[in-house]
């Protein structure tokens, strides 16, 4: 483990976090689990966040840093991660399939899909998406990796940085001590709605000047 | 006589106990207005006389009817309305425009307003800073002035503070009393949890972002107060999303409605604000007994505070902003203002409605009073000289 990309992420854990909560909590109460399956879905969304990392690392190295150099293209890989996560977001937020449609509805067999697929790809794609975001702790250890000598030094640097970083969100998964308030679970996909909307615009507005750029 | 006749004579006061109730309200406004000194400028004499009569007889009516929400309504716009007219007058004296520059930001110009208390908590937990571009002390509406507001507000009157205090409340109020009949009677009930979603978001994006998005993004009441310059695409769009807001949340859903839907269905103070009932000593009861099901008390909350499951528990929602529409409604007077800890029986509820009403009323009374002169100073100058500068 490289020491100074851990201690890098974990000075820069506070903004980390509060970059990554404005998804994480709302859906962690959307969904309004206990304790334990939330500790699954931070690690999902985790999971999502190093895979953003680790390919950032890949890319940085395999296109000579070019990527984001060029910053139309930077523009344009997040603007469509973030206009596909909204959209995941925001069918979470206001459309996802009630329980009892799972097996009695008119169009049960899309709701059937939403129900089965947004549990499994929405923390994992959220993950990936808040990882994206050129966060300061993000281009800080950007800086850092593009410092390093060879590809795995770099991945190894940007890995250290996530672990760092990952500490606070030991406390993510105690938002399931309020599962017993039910009203909790709509305010939460409620409010998971609302930020897909404001991820939507960002990405749309990434996307337009990227284009732009081209 | 009829029991509606044996009814409104048992609500009154006396004339000459409504007298001396209302002698300290009247002491404390003529010391507050004049602030130990009779104006001598006509406009600002005439004002002031105006401001006391009007909002005393407001209180006197309070008294001795023992009927509150119309009488507080009537003040409650009254202060809306003269809040706009004194601010933007003010603004365009200072400014020129209602448009705040980024030069007036960057100077700390932009009043701050009670709105953005939730949004600061935590970037002042985790950078000491205040994400406003306001003043800590000193100026108009300085950040350390409406933090003592509100936190005196919310320890006398909880949400209170949303139908006695807020200087937009108001205006929602008001385009709800338009038409005497709700033109839409059903609205999905869930839709009272979005205030609490747009809090959770806005408290969080601000962290994230340590900018007040609220009041960047959403604030329908910059539509008459202030705004930021249009200088770009995002405050364009910012500013087609405050104004729609506006447009639907504060002017046509309230009249047709008849519901106050930008607090009830949107505000995230007023999410933050229902918070505050818990420790506020003050709340609306219900007596079962007394309560024949009518529902009219349901019919006409105007913040969807009361259903049949908070009837059955003898208490309004944890969203009830005290205004007293539901308690005057009441043909079986089933629904009282309380002090917690007290006694549900024993007729003592006259008292209680007294002692809830003297700090509700002296907070709305203390808002209003300066901007209802300053209102009335500024319409004067605008007959007399064709502008109100």
């Amino acid at each position: 483990m490289k020491l100074d990309g851990f201690i890098l992420g974990l000075s820069n854990g506070a903004a980390c976090i509060a970059t990554c909560a404005p998804v994480l909590i709302p859906y962690l109460l959307g969904e309004g689990k206990g304790i334990i399956r939330n500790c699954l879905l931070t690690v999902q969304f985790l999971l999502g966040r190093l895979l953003g990392y680790l390919l950032f690392a890949v890319l940085a190295w395999t296109i000579s840093r070019s990527i984001l150099q060029d910053t139309s293209r930077h523009d344009l890989i997040i603007g469509a991660a973030y206009v596909l996560f909204s959209v995941l977001l925001i069918i979470y937020g206001f459309f996802k399939a009630s329980p009892s449609c799972k097996t009695g509805c008119a169009d049960g067999g899309y709701h059937k899909l939403m129900a089965s697929l947004l549990p499994m790809s929405l923390p994992v794609v959220a993950g990936f998406a808040t990882g994206l975001s050129f966060c300061p702790p993000f281009l800080l250890a950007f800086t850092g990796a593009t410092e390093q000598t060879s590809l795995l030094a770099g991945m190894l640097f940007f890995f250290s940085f996530f672990l760092g970083t990952s500490l606070l969100f030991v406390l993510a998964p105690f938002v399931g001590l309020f599962s017993r308030f039910s009203v909790l679970k709509i305010i939460g996909k409620m409010a998971a709605g609302l930020m897909g909307l404001y991820y939507l615009y960002s990405g749309i507005i990434l996307l337009l000047g990227g284009l732009k750029r081209i | 006589m009829n029991k509606k006749i044996a009814d409104k004579v048992d609500a009154q006061t006396g004339m000459g106990k409504t007298i001396l109730l209302c002698l300290p309200m009247m002491l404390i406004t003529l010391m507050m207005y004049s602030r130990g000194q009779l104006p001598t400028e006509p406009a600002r004499l005439f004002a002031f006389v105006v401001a006391f009569v009007f909002i005393n007889g407001i209180f006197f009516l309070m008294i001795r009817t023992g009927k509150t929400d119309r009488l507080r309504s009537i003040l409650f716009v009254t202060y809306a309305v003269c809040f706009i007219i004194s601010f933007i007058s003010h603004l365009i004296e200072a400014r020129g425009s209602m448009a705040v520059s980024q030069a007036n930001m960057i100077e700390g110009l932009t009043p701050f307003c009670h709105i953005v208390i939730p949004m600061t908590i935590i970037p002042a937990a985790l950078t000491k800073t205040i994400i406003f571009p306001g003043t800590i002390i000193g100026g108009f509406a300085s950040i350390a002035s409406m933090f003592a507001l509100w936190i005196g507000a919310s320890l006398a009157l909880g949400r209170g503070f949303c139908s006695w205090v807020c200087f937009f409340g108001g205006l929602d109020e008001g385009f709800s009393r338009i038409f005497k009949k709700a033109r839409i009677k059903n609205i999905n009930l869930k839709f009272t949890y979005l205030p609490y979603a747009v809090l959770l978001v806005v408290v969080l994006a601000a962290a994230m972002t340590l900018s007040p998005v609220y009041c960047e993004w959403l604030c329908p009441f910059k539509t008459v107060t202030e705004f930021a310059e249009i200088t770009s695409v995002k405050i364009l769009i910012q500013t087609i999303i405050f104004v729609s807001l506006f447009i639907v949340l504060v002017m046509v859903l309230p009249a047709l409605t008849k519901r106050r839907t930008q607090c009830s269905l949107f505000c995230p103070f007023g999410a933050f604000q229902s918070l505050t009932n818990k420790i506020n000593v003050f709340d609306v009861r219900v007596d079962p007994d007394r309560c024949i099901k009518c529902k009219k008390c349901i019919s006409t909350c105007p913040t969807f505070s009361i259903n049949e499951e908070t009837i059955a528990r003898g208490k309004t929602g944890m969203t009830c902003m005290k205004c007293g529409k539901c308690i005057d409604a009441c043909t079986q007077k089933a629904l009282f203002y309380h002090i917690k800890g007290t006694p549900l029986t024993g007729g003592r509820f006259e008292i209680y409605r007294r002692l809830f009403l003297y700090p509700a009323f002296l907070f709305l009374a203390t808002m209003s009073g300066g901007f209802v002169q300053d209102a009335l100073v500024k319409t004067i100058k605008l007959i007399a000289t064709g502008s109100m500068i």
